[in-house]
């Protein structure tokens, strides 16, 4: 579904990412884990658009995504929640969810979408006309998924979903995560919590210094000695 | 002396909306693309000779002309963001108001030269037939041209108010001005956004200058003096609602007319500016509100 190849990113003379290459298959959860400073972030937002890419290539679907703008990635089913979680809190819950319906694309099913989305997320119904500024943590992460999934997205990528989370919150977004999967959504996230991203995730790539280290299925990477000593604490 | 204040706060009343007026289209484009427009007044000053050359050539009154220029102008708008406010958008949020303040002062320069050029640098009014009518309420003289500027002012602000609240592109500027990153991962056409923002604000300073060509007087070197009391305006009201900023708009008018009545006309500015410094001084955080909190 996605496929990036030999993807370069530099912040002017700053080179982050030296060569990385990963794909996403349809109906799976890739997971791409790595300490701070990796190059996890800077690799996302140069796939939506966001920063200019030097070299390699990424493509979604077989069309190529160089040099798209970001809001023609989304009206093709390409959605990404940003670490600082998208929603507006200058708009209110509804507001957020109508707006994530914004593509020509998305607006035809908003209404169905909305319920589904509002059926996923029972405590955003209850707060629909409310700011989303005032949303707890969590609150403020279901309305980042809710908003992205009125995208109709076909690949939806999370950065960092558990970041600042409570571990039982955690826990309910994974949920949720793998419930939209097995929806038929590919899902592609980046995290630094590692055991539980290699619990829900269908493979995972280990990027470090700003090229892939190793990669493999969940069982795979925590059986990697490599990984275990410097990542889990198992 | 009663009679004199109350007067003075009715001329207070009527050119403080213009002022509210002004600022509206300032604080659109500043909340939306992080533009500081300083030609925002050569826009209105544009706009005022459009209408006065629409009413001297073609005979069109002013208020029919005013969709006209409206439009016009909103082209206008178009062609200035493509030719010159584009690339100041492409820079960071921070670098973008010094970018700004320094290619929109370069177009002050240019459109008043141009406009002393083919405008000449006469003083001109638009007269019709009932320039000179007023109401009169008690001991108090409501001039009625000024009094339709007012009402347009309101008018203008209510509508901005709906298009932000109730419409689906006004969600989005609203989105795109709280944080264009998101807005474009949430399928906005940031670009777009700006260039309709922009287009808006350039229309509205024109509207403006319609009827500051009525009830005032238009020169090309007005649009500076405009500009400033509009970038007052915005540092009382924040950007948090149109509505405020209107209201903004009159205290400021009221606050110079009273002024040039108790210490004299040469004060009037004056005061303005002690108004800025002071609202700079202890609420320094106004300019940075949000498009629409």
């Amino acid at each position: 579904m996605l496929r990036v190849d030999g993807l370069e990113v530099a912040y002017g003379d700053l080179q982050v990412v030296w060569g990385v290459s990963f794909v996403v298959p349809e109906d799976s959860i890739v997971a791409i884990l790595g300490p701070n400073g990796a190059g996890k972030t800077t690799t996302l937002l140069a796939i939506m658009g966001l920063l200019p890419v030097k070299a390699g290539s990424a493509s979604f679907k077989g069309n190529s995504l160089i040099g798209l703008p970001t809001h023609q990635m989304v009206e093709r089913g390409l959605v990404m929640i940003p670490e600082e979680r998208g929603a507006f809190t200058s708009l209110s819950v509804e507001e957020n969810l109508e707006l994530g319906a914004y593509t020509p694309r998305a607006r035809t099913s908003r209404t169905e979408t909305m319920e589904e989305v509002y059926d996923t997320f029972p405590r955003l119904a209850a707060r629909k006309s409310q700011s989303a500024g005032t949303l707890s943590g969590g609150e403020r992460q279901m309305l980042a998924i809710g908003k992205a999934l009125m995208a109709r997205p076909e690949l939806l990528i999370l950065d960092e979903p558990s970041l600042g989370l409570a571990p039982i919150i955690v826990e309910q977004i994974f949920d949720v995560i793998r419930d939209i999967r097995d929806r038929g959504v590919s899902v592609l996230m980046v995290e630094q919590h590692l055991e539980m991203a290699l619990e829900s995730a269908d493979y995972a790539y280990i990027l470090e210094m700003g090229s892939m280290a190793t990669e493999g299925t969940g069982p795979e990477l925590e059986a990697d000695t490599r990984v275990r000593e410097a990542y889990l604490s198992l | 002396m009663t009679q004199l204040i109350l007067q003075s706060v009715v001329s207070g009343i009527l050119v403080g909306g213009m002022y509210g007026l002004v600022a509206l289209g300032l604080a659109l484009a500043f909340g939306v693309l992080k533009v500081l427009d300083v030609a925002h007044g050569e826009l209105l000053m544009l706009g005022g000779y459009a209408s006065f050359f629409a009413f001297t050539f073609w005979g069109l009154d002013p208020f029919v002309s005013m969709p006209l220029v409206f439009v016009a102008m909103f082209g206008f708008g178009v062609i200035l963001y493509l030719v010159l406010f584009r690339y100041v958008t492409r820079t960071e949020i921070h670098t973008r108001i010094k970018n700004s303040l320094l290619i929109s002062f370069g177009l002050v320069l240019v459109l008043q030269a141009l406009a002393v050029r083919f405008f000449t640098a006469d003083e001109r009014t638009i007269s019709t037939a009932y320039s000179l009518e007023a109401l009169t309420i008690g001991p108090v003289r409501v001039p009625v041209v000024r009094l339709a500027g007012l009402v347009v002012a309101v008018s203008a602000a209510l509508a901005l108010e709906w298009l932000l609240s109730r419409t689906r592109f006004g969600r989005a500027l609203r989105a795109t001005s709280e944080d264009w990153t998101r807005a474009a991962l949430t399928g906005v056409n940031v670009r777009r956004v700006y260039l309709i923002a922009f287009a808006i604000s350039a229309a509205l300073a024109a509207i403006a200058g319609s009827l500051v060509s009525m009830g005032y007087s238009i020169s090309p070197s007005i649009g500076l003096g405009w500009t400033l009391k509009a970038l007052i305006v915005v540092v009382l009201a924040g950007l948090g609602s149109m509505r405020g900023i209107i209201v903004a708009g009159i205290f400021l008018g009221l606050v110079e007319s009273l002024a040039s009545v108790w210490l004299g006309g040469q004060y009037r500015e004056v005061v303005a500016l002690v108004l800025f410094l002071v609202i700079l001084s202890f609420r320094p955080h106004g300019f940075y509100g949000r498009a629409h909190a």
